[in-house]
């Protein structure tokens, strides 16, 4: 009887962790950007089909440097939500992304990606135009792209769609972030075949960013004070700051063929 | 693990030591008896099946195939060298869903005969050089977990260290739930192990079975040089019942077979399980500049 209290308890800490990493005022990618770069111009469109609102990017300065930022945005209010399809991006956001990244290397600006999406949008119009085929040129693009890339893992970190921004020379990550193969939801539909068990799959599937740290997916850990992000945008967001900048710093400073194998390596280690 | 160590056969044989498919390799499909086509129902004496490579001679329908019984299409006759990349136990989150998932993955390993989801072989194909890496889907469905993951990646660095063509059979659903975000990652790892194939510039030929999903086919599977799916074969990236529940969307015709794959400009070609060998053998060989 105890050890059911005791489990049910751990799965209620484990859900109440996914939830906070979901708290809606959490700092947003759009606003992180607005906050710590200066003169960013949003460039929007694939080029190849259409624009999609979940990814947002452009060049900006940050920190004495031309950077290209792209972001996954959730959005703030119903609308802006609905807008940015709940930061959940189709085949267009990995191929912008994509076509932004080779544009930063062109001109040998570092990429900064924020992280924030439960998961690549699920739909007959993302398979149709290849959502499994733009993670996947995304993943090799960010592997082997001739510029210092940091990513920064904001909320949540959701499955290959969150991973094909994810493959930074350094990923950090906020301190209540999860970083998940699939969002609990999606996993307790697959491990009990019920999506309604979804502190329990988080319970087991130990999100918290700290997991994806121990596999070698993440660096470093950008503390928030408490309860958390959501009642200290600010503060937070000038740590953001702080961390990517630093990491710039130090990366910027190691020669592009060292870094890219550097690189190559530790993904090829990654989660062994 | 110390990569070092490399591959051994389960006898613990030194580095790289090969081995034909012995007795503990067995196909999935059973070799005596009958077998039903799962989708027209008519009945084959099994050895006729396996000879027609699990293909229904009465409505064309591909059947699975598991990953020794791929080898064994696809290599030239006595060719196969199968290599047993020992990968050890794995469980990154002491997952337990009932049933501890170490004693999930040994009960998988004394089912198939496999030691993992991927089987690998050095083999000539059509007469090339070739490393096959063949997934399995009776494996846990195929998933990609960590050892998977591993032995792919060793398989693609050995294929850039003998110059040979990457040939890999992808059937999948996806990542493996019970290794967590230790399964996203080989998504990362996979592809930077394609990374290198690709920057060795050998040929890389990947062929999509049934079914072939999520984290599988949104990395290494699709980062192919030629993508060639096999009739029928159901392939994305979210499944079907998934995006109908998510999205309450009436899902069109066909969706996500290899042929709507096809008209959508996602695969090369679709060809018939009879033709595989042929086909990529002449790719391989035109890629290689030979005549
Ligand atoms: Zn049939």
């Amino acid at each position: 009887m105890s050890s059911t209290i005791e489990t049910t308890e751990r799965e209620r800490i484990a859900f109440a962790a996914v939830e906070l990493a979901r708290h809606p005022e959490r700092p947003r990618a759009l606003q992180v950007i607005s906050a710590i770069t200066g003169g960013w111009t949003e460039l929007r469109g694939d080029r190849l089909f259409g624009d999609d609102r979940a990814v947002v990017g452009g060049p900006a300065r940050l920190g004495g440097r031309s950077v290209m930022v792209i972001g996954q945005e959730k959005g703030t209010d119903p609308m802006t939500r609905a807008l940015h399809n709940f930061g959940m991006p189709h085949p267009e956001g990995y191929r912008k992304a994509v076509r932004l990244m080779r544009q930063a290397e062109k001109f040998s600006m570092p990429v900064v990606c924020l992280v924030d999406t439960p998961a690549a949008h699920a739909g007959i119009g993302a398979e149709e135009r290849g959502q499994a085929w733009a993670i996947a040129d995304a993943l090799l693009c960010m592997l082997g792209l001739r510029t210092p890339t940091v990513s920064v893992v904001l909320s949540e970190g959701g499955s290959g769609g969150a991973l094909a921004l994810a493959l930074g020379d350094r990923v950090l990550a906020l301190e209540n972030a999860v970083y998940t193969v699939a969002p609990p939801e999606t996993c307790a539909a697959i491990l009990y075949r019920d999506a309604g068990q979804r502190a329990r799959a988080a319970a087991a599937l130990r999100p918290g960013v700290e997991t994806a740290q121990r596999i070698g997916l993440v660096d470093e850990l950008i503390p928030e004070p408490a309860p958390g992000a959501h009642a200290h945008a600010s503060l937070v967001i000038a740590a953001i700051r702080g961390a990517v900048i630093r990491n710039l710093d130090e990366l910027c400073a190691i020669p592009i063929d060292e870094l890219v194998a550097q690189r190559q390596r530790r993904y090829r280690e990654a989660g062994e | 693990m110390d990569r070092a160590d490399g591959v051994t056969s389960r006898r613990q044989a030194p580095r790289n030591r090969l081995q034909a498919p012995g007795p503990e390799l067995r196909p999935t499909a059973p070799t005596t008896g009958t077998v039903a086509c799962p989708r027209c129902k008519r009945r084959f004496v099994a050895e006729r099946y396996a000879a027609d490579l699990n293909v229904c001679s009465e409505c064309g329908h591909h059947g699975v195939v598991g990953a020794a019984q791929r080898i064994a299409q696809l290599a030239d006759p006595n060719t196969a060298e199968t290599l047993l990349f020992e990968v050890g136990d794995r469980d990154p989150l002491g997952f337990d869903d009932g049933v501890p998932y170490p004693q999930r993955v040994a009960r998988a390993r004394e089912r198939t005969g496999l030691h993992e989801a991927f089987l690998t072989a050095r083999a000539t194909l059509a007469g090339n050089p070739v490393m096959l890496a063949c997934m399995d889907f009776a494996f846990l469905g195929g998933s990609l977990g960590s050892g998977a993951g591993e032995i792919f990646a060793r398989a693609c660095e050995m294929a850039v260290e003998e110059r040979r063509a990457l040939v890999a059979v992808c059937t999948s659903g996806g990542a493996r739930m019970q290794e967590g975000i230790a399964s996203l990652a080989q998504m990362a790892r996979c592809s930077a192990a394609v990374a290198e194939v690709i920057a060795a510039r050998l040929p890389y030929i990947s062929i999509l079975g049934d079914p072939c999903f999520g984290g599988v086919t949104a990395s290494f599977a699709v980062q192919a040089d030629v993508i060639i799916a096999e009739p029928g074969a159901r392939i994305g990236f979210a499944g079907g019942r998934v995006i109908e529940q998510a999205t309450h969307d009436k899902l069109p015709e066909g969706f996500q077979t290899a042929e709507f794959l096809l008209a959508h400009g996602m695969v090369d070609t679709v060809v018939e399980r009879s033709r595989l060998r042929d086909t990529v053998g002449t790719l391989i060989r035109i890629y290689s500049g030979r005549a």
